[in-house]
This record gives structure tokens, C-alpha cells and sequence, in this order.
């Protein structure tokens, strides 16, 4: 990929140091787990259903609490402190499986919305970069449409130009086109291409193997809340070094 | 299939409406026969309009202005009890275990207790010390009586007015919880990934509660809040017992200076329907352009 970047390793904006988490149950969802990502580095996370992909993402911008272990975004420790909190928020988009569109707003309000509230912008400064973000997004006329008019991959499209308008300096993925027909997934696929061409930090969990050995920087692969293996993309597909990684890969390839 | 299902019932439902002609046509033979009661509707009419020789013209009499009564407790009753309900349904869905408590408490106590204990209990304690601290009385006194034609025609004659607003208060607090349980319902029904994305944009819990929560619980439970407007409307009846002159205590005095029961409380049921039906039939517009927004 031509982007621009610092040399690796370098530079991580996400810190993340032994984090456990554990759902009542109880269920262990996160095991001593440990990952940096680097500024403008594209990470995607696979591995089967329940391994804990999902709570490693929320716990990235602190939906879900860790129960130890330490997470550094940006610098800022994300502990128990709630502005600290609001801030990382503000740092961190998230892409949900599920879009998550506010229903009772249109599209461009969906987008205006936390511009006013959490950037403080004016009506005109947020209604511009709310068009600016749909068109980037391919949607620029669908503006003043409401969600539930709009089909899934337009719906996501719509997300990730909500999470865009905070300027967040990084964006989460959670598996954004589980959800979808087939025929959507190229579009949003796109749009998220794009993301990583221009020197987005993103953090992407996705079955879309074709596409994470395309756009990742690093790939890995996690089980039973534990991190098997990392590694760059041709090699980590070619030449995996676990045993389980390799029967995973076997399995879904 | 459903032609047939249909046909086969047709037999039932005469048979129903038989048995239900039958009963009132005994009921009302029992009545003739048996009450020797004196049927004198021709008379009732004059205490809904009466006709005034000084003026010249038809002006409402008792049951109307009952009639008008009721309308404005339960419209100015609905206000404060909504803010009630608000507040206390946002207490109840707060994460304070303190707050949870408080809303909890005030909840189950309004909806365990029997509204005329209640109506007492706010009207004697609660609207008797705050009615003259809040110097509602002299402020009456010294209105000038432009104003105090319009506070009669819009809240209630002067005279009245600090017993009014009790009733008001009173059908408030006492409605208030109800809305507080439907409002909870609510918020709690409202998928968890609203919030999530929320937070995730960097909302706080209050910004996420009032802007993206709250519209949608909103929405959601209009219909049920439009019922709970038709309950207030029927247990407005009840500050009657606290002489606010609204449909119900018209019926009372009127009964007992006419001896005309019946045909007083016939006709006061048929007024509360009225001002009732119509709400139900907006509930059931509302739902049904609900359903066909959704669809
Ligand atoms: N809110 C919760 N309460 C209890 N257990 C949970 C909760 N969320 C997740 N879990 C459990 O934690 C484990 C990890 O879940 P997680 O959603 O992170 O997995 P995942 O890798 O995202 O799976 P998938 O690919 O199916 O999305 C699973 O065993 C799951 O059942
Ligand atoms: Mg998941």
C-alpha cells in the first residue's frame, strides 16, 4: 500500500497491556491480552466465533470495562476517569455489524449530530463536512432521506461517515458487513479501502479474508480471548507458524 | 377458509344479540314495573343550556360547565404530570443505585395506594401548606378583572381557584407515576446499540438520554401515554369528593335536588364517553400510522 507512515513499531497510538475480561457467567472473553497498533497502521483481527474479537474492540474506546491490564489511546489512559473517557471516545470511531443509525434523524442530522454536541461546531461548519463526509461515502444525495429508506450497505455507508465527522484518529470496525447482501459488501468494502489508502488507523475485525490480506498492514489471529499469532499480511496467509492458525485458515479460505 | 370460519359464527352472534336485547328488555321492565320510577327526561335538558332572560340567548348550565371542568383539570393536570413522569421514569432508569430508589419509591407508593387516599392525603397535607406559600390567595384578590374574566373562562372562577389548582396538582402526582412506568418502559425498550452508538460518538450519558433515547422512547409510547390521558380524564371524577364543581360532583349535586338519578348519571356517562371516545380513536390512528410508518 502507498501511504505514508512512521517506521513500525515506533510510533503505537494504541497501546493495549495484558487487558482480561471476564462477562458474568463466567465467561472469559479477553485472557492476558496484549497489541499495539502504530499511527496509520491498518490491523485486522480474525478468528472463530466467540474468541473475543468483539470485546477487544469495545473495550478499545471503553464500552465495555476491562477487568485489569491497561489500555493507552493517543497517549490518554482509559480508566475509570469518565472525561478521560468522553475524550478517547472522541479519538476512536466504531463501525458497527449492526450500523446502529439513529432512526428518528436523517441521514445528515445522524451526521451533524455529534458535531454540535461533542465538537461544539456551528449549524453551517457541521452541515458542510456532514455533505463533505457523504460525498466522500458516495451518498451525497441521500442527505435528507431517513435510515430505514435506505438499503444496508447504504445504512453502513452512513455509519462510517458519522464516525468520519468526529475526525476520529481511529476507526474500529466490528465485522461492519456481516450484516449485508452480498452484492453491498463491495461498496462498503470500497469506502473502507479508501479509508486505509489515505492513512487511517484502523483496527478491522472481518471474515472478508480477500480483503484483509488486500488492505492490512498486520494481521491476528485470536482464540478463546488469547492472541495465537500476528504478522504481515502475504507471509501470516502463506506461512502461518501455528498449528491453529493453520487449521483456521484451512477452515475459512 | 376464513369465508366459511366467518359464516359459522353468524349463528353465535345472533344469538348473542338476542340474549343481549332480552336482558336490557328485562332489565328496563324491572325498572318500569318494579321502580315505579317517573321517567322525566324532557327536564333534564335545561341543566345542560338554560335559557337566560337577561341576556337573551342559551347559556350553559351545570352539567356543561362540569363538562368544561373536567376538560380543563385533565388538559392542565396532563402537563405537570408528564414532568413527573419524566422525571421520575429518568430516576428509575438512572445509574445511581440512590436515584433508582427514590423514583422506585415514589412509583410504587402512587400506584399502591387507593387515589381517593391519595387525593386526600395531597389535597389536605400537600395543597393546603403550598397553596399560601406560594401567596396564590392574594394574588387572586388583587387581579384586575379583565384578568379574572380570563382566568374564569380559562382555569376556574377566582373563588375556586387555589382549590383548583390542588386538584390539579393532585391528579398530577397521583397520574404522574403511571406515566413514570409507561415513560420507563420506554427508555428500557429502546435497542442497546442506540446507546452504544452514542457513546461511541462520544455522547454523554445526559446527551444520549435527551437526544438520541428519549425521541425514540417518545414516539414509542404515545399511544400508551394517549390511554393514560383517557385514565385522567375518567379519575379526574374523583376530585370531586373535594368539591371541585367538574362533571362528576355536578351529577351528585344535581341528583340530589332533582331526584332525577338515572337520567343525570345516563347523561353523565354519556358526556364522559364523549370527551373520551374521540381520544380513543386518535390512539387508534396513531397506532395505525405507526404500524404503516414501520412497514
Ligand atoms: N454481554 C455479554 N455477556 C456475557 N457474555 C458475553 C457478552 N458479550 C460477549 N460474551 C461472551 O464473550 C465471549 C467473547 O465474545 P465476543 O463477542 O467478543 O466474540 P467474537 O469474537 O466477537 O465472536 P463473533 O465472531 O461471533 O462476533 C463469547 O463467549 C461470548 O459469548
Ligand atoms: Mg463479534
Amino acid at each position: 500500500m502507498n501511504k505514508q507512515k512512521t517506521p513500525a513499531g515506533n510510533d503505537p497510538i494504541i497501546d493495549v497491556r495484558r487487558i482480561c475480561k471476564t462477562y458474568p457467567g463466567p465467561v472469559i472473553a479477553l485472557d492476558d491480552f496484549s497489541i499495539t497498533v502504530d499511527r496509520g497502521e491498518v490491523l485486522v483481527v480474525i478468528g472463530p466465533s466467540g474468541s473475543g474479537k468483539s470485546t477487544f474492540l469495545r473495550c478499545l474506546n471503553g464500552l465495555e470495562e476491562v477487568d485489569s491490564g491497561e489500555i493507552i489511546i493517543d497517549g490518554i489512559p482509559l480508566d475509570e476517569d469518565e472525561k478521560k473517557r468522553l475524550q478517547i471516545r472522541r479519538e476512536v470511531g466504531m463501525v458497527f455489524q449492526s450500523f446502529n443509525l439513529f432512526p428518528h434523524l436523517t441521514v445528515r442530522k445522524n451526521i451533524d449530530l455529534a458535531q454540535r454536541l461533542v465538537r461544539k461546531k456551528s449549524r453551517i461548519e457541521a452541515l458542510e463536512f456532514s455533505l463533505h463526509l457523504l460525498d466522500q461515502v458516495g451518498l451525497a444525495d441521500m442527505a435528507d432521506r431517513y435510515p430505514h429508506q435506505l438499503s444496508g450497505g447504504q445504512q453502513q455507508r452512513v455509519a462510517i461517515a458519522r464516525a468520519l465527522a468526529m475526525m476520529p484518529a481511529v476507526m474500529l470496525f466490528d465485522e461492519a458487513t456481516s450484516a449485508l447482501d452480498p452484492e453491498m459488501i463491495g461498496e462498503v468494502l470500497d469506502v473502507m479501502r479508501g479509508l486505509a489508502r489515505r492513512g487511517m488507523t484502523m483496527v478491522v475485525v472481518t471474515h472478508e479474508m480477500g480483503f484483509a490480506r488486500e488492505v492490512s498492514d498486520r494481521i491476528a489471529f485470536m482464540e478463546e480471548g488469547r492472541l495465537v499469532e500476528e504478522g504481515c499480511g502475504e507471509v501470516f496467509f502463506s506461512h502461518p507458524e501455528r498449528l491453529r492458525t493453520k487449521e483456521f485458515l484451512r477452515q475459512i479460505l | 377458509m376464513l369465508r366459511t370460519r366467518r359464516n359459522k359464527n353468524i349463528a353465535l352472534d345472533i344469538f348473542l344479540l338476542a340474549l343481549i336485547f332480552s336482558a336490557a328488555g328485562y332489565l328496563g321492565y324491572r325498572v318500569s314495573i318494579q321502580l315505579h320510577y317517573t321517567w322525566r327526561w324532557s327536564l333534564i335538558w335545561q341543566y345542560l343550556f338554560r335559557f337566560d332572560h337577561e341576556q337573551h340567548r342559551f347559556v350553559a348550565n351545570y352539567l356543561i360547565l362540569g363538562l368544561l371542568t373536567t376538560l380543563r383539570l385533565s388538559i392542565y393536570a396532563c402537563f405537570p404530570a408528564l414532568l413527573i413522569g419524566l422525571f421520575m421514569a429518568l430516576m428509575r432508569t438512572s445509574r445511581s443505585l440512590f436515584r433508582q430508589l427514590l423514583g422506585r419509591t415514589y412509583i410504587e407508593l402512587m400506584r399502591n395506594l387507593p387515589p381517593l387516599v391519595i387525593i386526600f392525603l395531597v389535597y389536605f397535607f400537600l395543597a393546603d401548606q403550598i397553596t399560601p406559600l406560594l401567596g396564590i390567595d392574594s394574588f387572586i384578590e388583587n387581579i384586575s378583572p379583565e384578568a379574572g374574566y380570563w382566568l374564569n373562562v380559562l382555569v376556574a372562577p377566582p373563588s375556586s381557584f387555589s382549590p383548583f389548582l390542588s386538584a390539579v396538582l393532585t391528579l398530577a402526582v397521583f397520574e404522574g407515576a403511571y406515566i413514570a412506568e409507561i415513560l420507563r418502559g420506554g427508555i428500557e425498550s429502546v435497542n442497546r446499540g442506540q446507546w452504544e452508538a452514542a457513546h461511541a460518538l462520544g455522547l454523554t450519558r445526559g446527551q444520549s438520554m435527551r437526544h438520541i433515547i428519549l425521541p425514540q422512547t417518545f414516539r414509542q409510547v404515545l399511544p400508551p401515554l394517549a390511554g393514560q390521558f383517557i385514565s385522567l380524564i375518567k379519575d379526574s371524577s374523583i376530585v370531586s369528593v373535594i368539591s371541585i364543581q367538574e362533571l362528576t360532583y355536578q351529577g351528585t349535586q344535581l341528583m340530589a335536588s332533582t331526584y332525577m338519578t338515572i337520567e343525570v348519571w345516563l347523561l353523565v356517562a354519556l358526556m364522559y364517553f364523549v370527551l373520551t371516545f374521540p381520544c380513543s380513536m386518535l390512539i387508534g390512528g396513531i397506532e395505525r400510522s405507526f404500524a404503516s410508518d414501520s412497514a
